[in-house]
């Protein structure tokens, strides 16, 4: 009894008891709704499963159907265009801000709270819900337009148009990276600047040749937060434009949607998240691999 | 000391749940005897999809059922078409679907979920003497077994502004009016107005199912079977496709953009004097006429040829179903008896969600009628006398995918993408590629 109690002792009073149990509720959630989901749909990929029937095993054949189903193959262009123009455009629109919020002007702390209110609001439905009215056939962008005399546009109706719309949005949406940004210029050491102004460098000459490279490992992980996020992109497509016209719009998360909970094709839609999963593995680790191009860090100087 | 009372602590614990394990193992008896005692707490869940007027009216009779029936509470949960099934599937999975639910012509994806009813019909639980076996029929399976009660009667009709018509220089459309009548329509109205021919058309109904049985007298899209594709002609499809496509290039009909942004039939163009017809299903004939405030009328849908079948008769809109792992089933059933034949429910109800089948229920209903009702009462019984024939109308599981593809299909046709033959015939193999197991 004794022998016990001091054991029992030892674990409770042990540095890392408090630790587990402290972190219990999370690990909790984390396995329950995170983990265990995750393994399952493993198995589930490999099989027919259809919600509300019992799974059979079927191997890889719903993987080898992803690739000659013609929708899927779009679903994976259109992502990768909605990517590649809206993250780097994104970016730019972000650090040009930050840029000028990180002058000395007064009131800069207000204008950046400002500027950082879309991403507070930025994934929720009521913003998409918002955007769908700005550029529907009556609404503010029509009548912007009208009023130069331009004829209307069916922005939603325009398989380029309504990806722009889209794009515009997430670009709209800028403020976290912002905010990365301009902590990340704070740091930038105001010798440099000294520095180079002494030796006649102009405000271009001294952005690229002290701001960007300083900024590069921030630049790096920006990129990637950004381009995760953006394959991931579902509510807009969902609310604005449900992936039309023509499919033109039928992002990658919102055809795993439709197959799992519209058409309750469960087992197929697994397969397509863990291909998505593989795809933004890729891509990050090609991202990660041209770092040590244009990255630059101070150890390795 | 500490770790006896933390045994003690778990197994108390344990206890509580293998309790709570065991009074869940045994649902029927315990409901019963609550039933019985009518002093203890009954909470059914009941769930619908629908308009905002529907959520109101339907809230308004679970107060007045509550009023009547202390013992019982009834939780309800509403959502729009599209969300309620994506719902519906999850409780599915997880087997723990609503007592009292709402369900369509979709059922049979839904077959053992649902609780049939003919033993509480028998009991006299659900009291159908005031129905005939034909407005029963509407909501069999194929066994023959009663798996929900007809909440309301419905057929689908192109509705118009008269006024719209009379300006555009066109008389108004007759019973036996064809698709190429329309389409006439459509266009002379977009060239004298300037504004669409009609709003937004149910394709999937009227290109694909019921356009299936206007080619021929009882023919069908689906199989009577529903395990497969009874039309093997792609043209009457493809010339559908083609008329759309014709129609949205002349701006007689809205592109994929402006369809989009109808939320519901209160924003409809028809409603915004945006358009001068459009596709209803008769019960919302009222929403349209009030959302619009002017005078709309209601033709039937046209037809492939002017002595053609209609292709499609009055059915049930939607029924009430009980879940077969209700706990309570006996008083989910007795709140659909009072649901369906109570008059004073109904006039709260007010025929919205189609005309009932309970006649005495009916006539108090067409009583309170107000202009626009009595609108929808005509029309229905006009269409209940055309000549029967034996369509089927209900959807086989995979449906809901046919359509979605059916719909891409349309805006591949609209932006040239695809040809309308070949768009037809990319349907009949993708709708038979899904029967394949």
């Amino acid at each position: 009894m004794n022998e016990l109690k001091t054991n029992w002792k030892k674990i409770l009073y042990h540095n890392n008891t408090v630790g587990y149990i402290f972190s219990f509720p999370f690990l909790l959630g984390f396995f329950a709704f995170t983990l265990i989901p995750v393994l399952v749909s493993i198995y589930y990929s490999m099989t027919n499963y259809k919600l509300g029937q019992s799974p059979v095993f079927i191997g890889l054949e719903n993987y080898k159907n992803l690739f000659s189903d013609d929708r899927f193959l779009n679903s994976v262009k259109v992502t990768l265009i909605y990517v590649i123009t809206s993250v780097p455009s994104k970016l730019i629109f972000a650090l040009f801000i930050a840029y000028l919020l990180t002058q000395k002007h007064s009131g800069v702390t207000f204008y950046r709270s400002l500027y950082y209110v879309p991403s507070l609001i930025g994934g929720s439905i009521a913003v998409a819900l918002v955007w769908k009215t700005i550029f529907s056939r009556k609404g503010l962008a029509n009548t912007i337009l009208a009023s130069f005399g331009v004829p209307k546009l069916s922005w939603l109706g325009e398989p380029h148009l309504a990806m722009g719309i889209l794009v515009l949005m997430s670009v709209w949406q800028f403020g976290s990276s912002m905010i990365i940004f301009a902590a990340g210029l704070k740091e930038i050491s105001p010798t440099y600047y000294e520095a180079a102004e002494i030796d006649g460098a102009n405000k271009w000459q001294r952005f690229t040749a002290i701001t960007l490279p300083c900024l590069s490992p921030i630049i790096l992980y920006n990129l990637i937060m950004q381009t995760i996020t953006a394959f991931m992109a579902f509510t807009q497509a969902f609310v604005i434009t449900q992936g039309g016209p023509n499919d033109s719009t039928n992002f990658y998360a919102l055809y795993v949607y439709n197959h799992a909970f519209k058409w309750s094709n469960m087992g197929y839609a697994s397969a397509m998240s863990w291909v998505m999963l593989a795809l933004i593995s890729i891509i990050t680790f090609l991202l990660f691999k041209t770092s040590k191009f244009w990255v630059f860090t101070e150890a390795d100087q | 000391m500490k770790i006896k009372k933390l045994t003690a602590l778990f197994l108390s614990g344990l206890m509580t749940f293998s309790l709570a394990g065991c009074s869940g193992s045994k649902p029927a008896a315990s409901a019963e005897t609550v039933s019985k005692d009518s002093g203890k707490q009954i909470t059914l869940r009941m769930a619908w999809w629908g308009s905002q007027t529907r959520h109101d009216a339907t809230n308004k009779v679970i107060e007045l059922y509550e009023s009547q029936n202390p013992n019982v509470h009834i939780e309800a949960e509403f959502y729009d078409f599209d969300s309620y099934f994506t719902k519906l599937d999850t409780l599915v999975a997880a087997d723990d679907v609503w007592d009292i639910f709402q369900l369509g012509g979709n059922f049979p994806k839904y077959i053992k979920n649902i609780e049939p009813l003919d033993g509480y019909i028998k009991d006299g639980i659900i009291n159908t003497s005031d129905t005939t076996e034909n407005f029963l029929a509407t909501t069999k399976d194929n066994n023959c077994s009663q798996i929900g009660i007809s909440i309301g009667t419905n057929t689908y009709g192109i509705a118009y502004d008269p006024e719209l018509f009379q300006k555009a220089g066109l008389a108004e459309p007759e019973n036996d009016w064809t698709w190429d009548d329309w389409k006439k329509d459509c266009i002379t109205i977009k060239e004298k107005l300037g504004i669409y021919g009609s709003s937004k058309i149910d394709h999937f109904i009227a290109g694909v199912t019921m356009r299936a049985s206007q080619t021929k007298k009882d023919a069908n899209f689906f199989k009577k079977t529903n395990d497969g594709i009874e039309s093997e002609d792609p043209a009457p499809f493809a010339d559908y496709l083609k008329m759309i496509k014709e129609l949205t290039d002349d701006g007689a009909y809205p592109d994929a953009g402006a369809i989009k942004e109808i939320k519901d039939i209160e924003g409809d163009y028809l409603v915004t004097g945006d358009a001068a017809m459009t596709w209803v299903s008769s019960n919302q004939v009222s929403s349209i006429v009030h959302a619009s405030g002017r005078n709309i009328k209601i033709a039937p849908v046209p037809r492939l040829t002017k002595n053609g079948p209609y292709g499609m008769g009055v059915q049930s809109s939607q029924q009430l179903c009980i879940s077969s792992n209700s706990k309570a089933k006996e008083e989910a059933a007795k709140f659909i008896n009072f649901f369906v034949n109570d008059i004073e429910a109904n006039k709260i109800l007010n025929g919205e969600r189609g005309v009932p089948i309970m006649s005495k229920v009916r006539e108090a209903v067409v009583s309170q009628a107000d202009d626009s009702g009595k609108i929808i009462y005509d029309f229905v019984d006009k269409i209940g006398n055309f000549p029967k024939e034996d369509s089927n109308v209900i959807s086989p599981d995979p449906k809901a995918e046919i359509e979605d593809q059916y719909k891409l299909l349309i805006e591949k046709v609209q932006y040239g993408d695809v040809s309308p033959e070949d768009a037809a015939k990319q349907l009949l193999d993708f709708s038979k590629s899904k029967f394949q197991h």
